[in-house]
């Protein structure tokens, strides 16, 4: 940041330092009270401002169980602990995930590794284009249709929303793979499989993270929409019976629990992994 | 293929299957020949082969289904309508909304704290969740899909817009004011410039992102539009409606795409000396997960091809 007058005198070095930490522990207390002041002007918003807003928006006055604040789904929160309704739903919910987005990752992962093959390449292209273009809802509902409510009905509609996801970043991986070093470790005779385990996969392993971390937010969100349709558990099963009893407070609840738990996922246990994937690599340490 | 029986024909065959655009055309033609094994196979009452897919969509295209299904009241063309002006005016909402807020967050570090998190949260949130929460709370009309848009497609401007911010080259602003050159123009020829690979991908993201989440709340939230179209379809048991308007959904995005965002790229990338610039800012952020930030704006580009 400061390095361009930096002279190596030591006195200097430590003031300029001391300034710099000085600067530093200022800058992380500004953002935490900011953060928190974010926090308490949205949840004060939620909680009394928004029946005024929606008034205002649609013209008419709506009942508390309509819109409700934080406190309430709070105060909810623990009727859905006592009935266990949490655990099963959320047992059936990541089942889906997990099984699905199991299915598209061993998929996405070979036709991401296929597209070195210029041929293969151009085969996959349209599919994975229409994939990512097409919107989970036709899959949801095609996948019911052909085949009810099967396993293999939801299956498919993660399957053909989240593989092209998986594919093209792995493919892109596989692009970026340093020829050099494969060329030189061909030359000193390294065997395939060290080359694989010491070249391919950690150089890949980034793009793997950034597909298993897309892979998994995308899986959720269309797990939750095949629910709705074709299952009689989990939380997209659970929102919408909540919804159709228009008990807006367990909705929420059901949301932001399980809101909370993909949040969690996705921040800290993914982020240890690749921590402890990526303990070998410097640039970690320096952010 | 007659060509076979001439000695050479082996390879001009093999040849032939090389061909890029064999390839590209063999996917199709793959995927409906499983199609039809899947039919044939399954057995099933509602699933329906290709050709009739393709026969609803000749119908829909040309006005003829309300003659074939006698109930039928709606057009392809008027829910198009429909869902398109509902898509502009979110889309419209959220560009402008989302690049003050982006601009603001990238500008200030406590601008930046106060609204990360909520974004963040937006960002993770299942269109579902907004359809139905809406369709509650308006009933069925345009309030509904409109705000279900552009609660889906604002985070991914706001991040992109401030990630474009984070991203402008500093020594560039140092320069330009050591030399004495005016505002307006550092603006104008500065930073607008380097922001704009971030806002093409602002663009592009919340209007797939929009899309999608504006189908979704069209199925909870309201009477008419594509998402409606679609569900009527399904609960009419008529699967050509449901896979055939899924396939208006990706030629429009694909139509969009080549025809709009493409050229209008290529348009305001002309001084650039590399059309692929764009590509090559996500590579950097998917090649360097460490930079601050990074991984939110790649989760901002990636995470919302999405339903």
């Amino acid at each position: 940041m400061v390095t361009t007058d930096e002279r190596p005198g030591g006195a200097q070095r430590s003031a300029e330092e001391e300034r710099l930490l000085a600067r530093r522990r200022r800058e992380t207390r500004n953002r935490w009270i900011w953060r928190i002041t974010g926090y308490l002007v949205v949840l004060l918003v939620w909680e009394y401002g928004f029946q005024w807003f929606m008034e205002l928006v649609s013209g008419r006055a709506l009942n508390d169980a309509l819109l409700p604040g934080p406190r309430r789904i709070l105060a909810t929160f623990p009727t859905l602990l006592e009935d266990a309704e949490l655990f099963t739903n959320f047992g059936a919910t990541l089942t889906r995930i997990g099984v699905g987005f199991g299915f598209s990752f061993i998929a996405g992962s070979l036709i991401g590794l296929f597209a070195q093959n210029r041929w293969l390449d151009n085969f996959f292209r349209d599919i994975v284009v229409v994939s990512l273009t097409s919107p989970g809802l036709v899959w949801a509902l095609t996948g019911l249709i052909i085949w009810g409510f099967k396993p293999l009905g939801w299956i498919f509609a993660i399957f053909m929303t989240t593989f092209a996801l998986v594919s093209t970043n792995i493919s892109e991986g596989v692009r970026a793979l340093p020829k050099d070093l494969l060329d030189m470790s061909k030359a000193f005779g390294v065997s395939a499989m060290d080359r694989q385990r010491h070249i391919v996969i950690p150089h890949l392993a980034p793009y793997i993270f950034t597909a298993i971390r897309f892979g998994f937010s995308i899986a959720w969100k269309v797990t939750v929409l095949t629910e709705v349709f074709s299952s009689n558990e989990g939380i997209g099963f659970q929102m919408r019976v909540s919804s159709q009893l228009f008990r807006l407070d367990e909705f929420f609840t059901w949301v932001m629990s399980f809101f909370v738990f993909a949040l969690f996922m996705e921040k800290v246990v993914l982020q240890k992994f690749e921590d402890r994937y990526f303990r070998w690599r410097q640039e970690v340490s320096v952010s | 293929m007659t060509t076979a029986t001439i000695p050479t024909g082996h390879n001009a065959l093999t040849g032939f299957f090389k061909k890029s655009w064999v390839a590209r055309t063999l996917m199709p033609i793959a995927i409906i020949i499983i199609w039809y094994i899947v039919f044939y196979t399954l057995d099933s009452r509602i699933f329906v082969p290709p050709h009739k897919v393709f026969a609803f969509m000749w119908d829909e295209l040309t006005l003829n289904t309300p003659l074939r299904y006698g109930s039928v009241k709606s057009s392809l063309y008027g829910m198009f309508g429909i869902t398109i002006f509902r898509l502009f005016t979110g889309f419209t909402v959220a560009m402008i909304a989302g690049t003050l807020i982006g601009l603001a967050m990238g500008l200030s570090k406590s601008v930046n704290a106060f609204f990360h998190d909520w974004v963040m949260a937006i960002l993770a949130m299942p269109a579902l969740v907004w359809g139905l929460f809406l369709g509650l709370v308006f009933g069925f009309g345009h309030q509904a899909p409109i705000y279900a848009c552009i609660l889906a497609g604002i985070p991914f401007v706001i991040v992109n817009v401030r990630e474009g911010v984070r991203n402008t080259p500093k020594e560039l602003f140092d320069m330009a004011r050591a030399f004495g050159v005016p505002q307006n123009h550092i603006t104008r020829n500065v930073l607008l410039p380097s922001l704009m690979p971030f806002f093409f991908a602002a663009v592009r993201y919340a209007f797939s992102v929009g899309w999608k989440g504006l189908v979704i709340a069209e199925v909870f939230g309201a009477d008419t539009g594509m998402g409606w179209t679609i569900k009527f379809w399904y609960d009419a048991h008529r699967t050509q409606g449901v896979i055939g308007y899924g396939l208006f959904f990706v030629i429009f995005a694909l139509a969009l795409e080549k025809l709009v965002f493409e050229p209008l790229a290529a348009r305001s990338f002309k001084w650039r000396p590399r059309i692929g610039d764009i590509g090559v800012v996500e590579e950097k952020f998917i090649l360097d997960p460490t930079i601050d930030g990074a991984g939110e704006a790649e989760y901002a580009r990636e995470g919302g091809l999405d339903g």
